[in-house]
Order: structure tokens, then sequence, then C-alpha cells
């Protein structure tokens, strides 16, 4: 793993995003029925904005449910 | 006399308690003006109607201290077991509030949803206050606002520190996963020296401990560390694999973001429920206390006007009789 850190830094990715990747690649590995639970255990949902000069931009949704 | 109960009573009912003062004044006294003066059998159907929706305020207040005792208990379990994910940390790296930095970022943590007594403007209270503390020349204080609720108490006044809004973080139950996309997310688009996370920390239902954890950028860990005190203890520390010490400093800085952001997020989603079960339950109770005064002051009503007419056709028996 050590011989990884470089590479996912250049690839501007930070640790958090990293360790979210491998979790994800070893959950994918699990047999069912302990793949669907751990699968429940990440989902995603948040919707974000970013303000500039005291003004909201457009919320952006980050989901992996698929919409309603 | 019947006028002059449900007036009496009326009145009392309106300044005991104060739930929207102008539309209960106006409903009752427009039911006095409309009756002319000396009429018999006074309508109680404002009275009545004011019952049945008192009634039903009640159902949903009840409704909604179950459904939020029932949440609680699972987040509770939760948010316990995530409690050991920060300790280590602290162990660690210590815990800096006192730090001093040029770019602070203040994460408050609020819920989306209202209704959960005053947990909200705790924390944006407490907010405010650090962004003064750490506010000064030549530096800048940002804030990250997790959740509807904080955002629209922190807009009114300090719009122009807002760096970022997150809302509908609890659509789901709040996962690790979830919190570290969104930590991820935070580090992306925010420069920091200092990361200050404000939340309520669960204490029981009906005690919150409003908390600022801090987390350090780890050019600022490496300096305090120079400086001594807790952090010049991490050279004592062997370390494994090729990495250099600013490295493992940055990873160390980042993973222990998100872990205190989720055990933050937990504890604040913990503290709601447990605000909102204790306010609704109080809500319930008060609903009880007002139906119980209506009732009284509808059934004396009633019998005021029962016993006029009788008392009338009596002497007018007896009038006629004699």
């Amino acid at each position: 793993m050590s011989s990884a850190v470089p590479f996912w830094r250049a690839a501007g990715m930070t640790y958090i995003g990293y360790s979210n990747m491998v979790a994800g690649a070893v959950r994918k590995c699990l047999k069912e029925p302990y793949r669907s639970e751990a699968v429940n255990r990440e989902k995603v949902h948040f919707t974000i904005s970013k303000w500039s000069q005291g003004k909201p931009e457009k919320p952006s949704t980050r989901t992996d449910s698929p919409e309603e | 006399m019947a006028m002059a109960a449900l007036r009496r009573e009326g009145r009392r009912f309106l300044l005991s308690s104060n739930p929207s003062p102008v539309v209960a004044r106006s409903a009752i006294f427009s039911e006095e003006s409309s009756a002319p003066l000396g009429a018999r059998g006074v309508s109680t159907q404002v009275v009545r109607n004011r019952m049945k929706s008192v009634r039903n305020i009640q159902k949903i207040t009840k409704a909604m201290k179950m459904v939020a005792a029932s949440k609680l208990r699972a987040v509770q379990v939760r948010t316990e077991n995530s409690r050991g994910l920060w300790q280590p940390f602290t162990a660690l790296l210590g815990d800096a509030p006192s730090v001093d930095v040029k770019k602070n970022v203040i994460i408050t943590i609020s819920s989306d949803k209202g209704l959960c007594g005053g947990i909200n403007s705790t924390s944006v209270k407490i907010s405010k206050s650090l962004f003064k503390v750490t506010s000064g020349p030549e530096k800048e204080t940002k804030y990250v606002v997790l959740g509807e609720k904080g955002k629209v108490q922190l807009m009114r006044d300090s719009k122009n520190h807002i760096d970022m809004t997150i809302s509908e973080l609890q659509k789901n139950p709040l996962n690790f996963t979830q919190v570290s996309v969104l930590a991820d997310d935070i580090l992306k688009n925010v420069e920091y020296d200092a990361l200050r996370i404000v939340y309520n920390k669960f204490q029981s239902v009906v005690q919150f401990l409003p908390t600022i954890n801090t987390i350090l950028s780890p050019e600022i860990v490496e300096r305090e560390s120079e400086a001594g005190g807790k952090l010049g203890d991490l050279d004592s520390y062997e370390i494994e694999g090729g990495e250099t010490k600013a490295e493992i400093l940055q990873n160390l800085a980042e993973f222990q973001f998100s872990c205190v952001l989720f055990n933050a997020a937990l504890e604040n989603a913990c503290s709601e429920l447990g605000a909102r079960m204790s306010a609704m339950d109080s809500s319930s109770r008060n609903a009880g206390e007002m139906l119980d005064r209506l009732t009284l002051t509808y059934n004396r009503t009633r019998q005021a006007s029962i016993t006029t007419e009788l008392t009338e056709i009596i002497s007018g028996a007896s009038a006629l009789e004699g």
C-alpha cells in the first residue's frame, strides 16, 4: 500500500477518497447475503451548494439512489 | 350570565396560554359581538371547534414523540459505537481548541427538520461566538453549514461568511461512506488551517452538550509538534513503510476529519431525536392541559344556559299559576 500513495495523491484523491474506494472494493468481494447488507451501508445522499458573495449557488445533489 | 362565564373563562385561557392570541381572541370576541345583549343560548360552536383542533394537534405531537423515541433507540447505539472512532485520535494528537491559526473553518452541524427544541440555535450560537473568537485582522473565518435549520439561522447576519451548505444528509440512515464522501468534498473545496466542528453531543435524552472539535491541517500539526506538548510526542512513534512524516500526517488529518465528522453527525442526529422527543412530550402535555381548560369552560357554559332556561321556564310556569 505504501507504494500506492504517490499515485493516488497525484490523481488528486484524498486519503478519504482512496480508503472509500478500497472499502468499496472489499465490499464487492463479499458473498450474498452479506453483500447486499454491506451495500446498504454505503448509500450516499446529500445536497451541497457553494456560496459566493453571500448568495448560494445552484445546489448539486450527490446521490446513488435513483431519482423518485 | 352564561356569556359572562364564557368571557371570563375565555380570557383566562387566553392569558395563560399563548398559542396564537390574535386568532383566538378574534374568534371568541366576534362571537360575542354577533350575539345581541341579553340574548339567550350562547353558541358553544367556537369552543367546540377549538377543542377539536387542540385534540388533533395533541394526536400529532404524540405520534411525533413515538416516532422520535423509536428512531432514537437505533441511532443511540450507533452513536455510542462511533465514539470509538475519534477517541484514538484524541489520544494520539490531543485536542487543541485554543490553537491560533489564520484560516479557520467552522463546521456547524444542525438538523434539517425543526420541532426539536433549542439544539439548532445552540450550535448556531456557539458557532457565532467561535467566529468572534477566531476572527481578527489578517485572519479568515468561514462557515460550512450542515443542515437546513442552521443555514436559515446563519443566513440572517453572517451570510457573507458562509462558504458551503449541505443538506438532506439524513435521508438515508447516516453511514460512514456517506459522511466520508462529504468530508472529501469539504476538504477539496475549502482551504483551512484548522477545522472546528460544532455539534450537540448526546449526553442523555434530555441533556446535550454543545461541543467543539478541532482538526488541524498537517502543516499546523507539524508546527505544533515542534513546539512540544502532546503533539511533540509524535516523534517517539516508530513509523513503518516508506512515507515521510508529512505524508503520514496528511493522511491522518484527513482520516481524523472524516471520523470526527461522522461521530459529530451521529451525535447531533441523536441529540435532535432526543430533543424532539422531549419537545413533543411537553407539547402534548400542554395540549392536554389546554383541552382540560376548554372542556371545563365548555361544560360550564352549557350548564349555565341550561340552568337559565330552566329558571325561566319554572318562573314562567309559576307566574301562570300565581
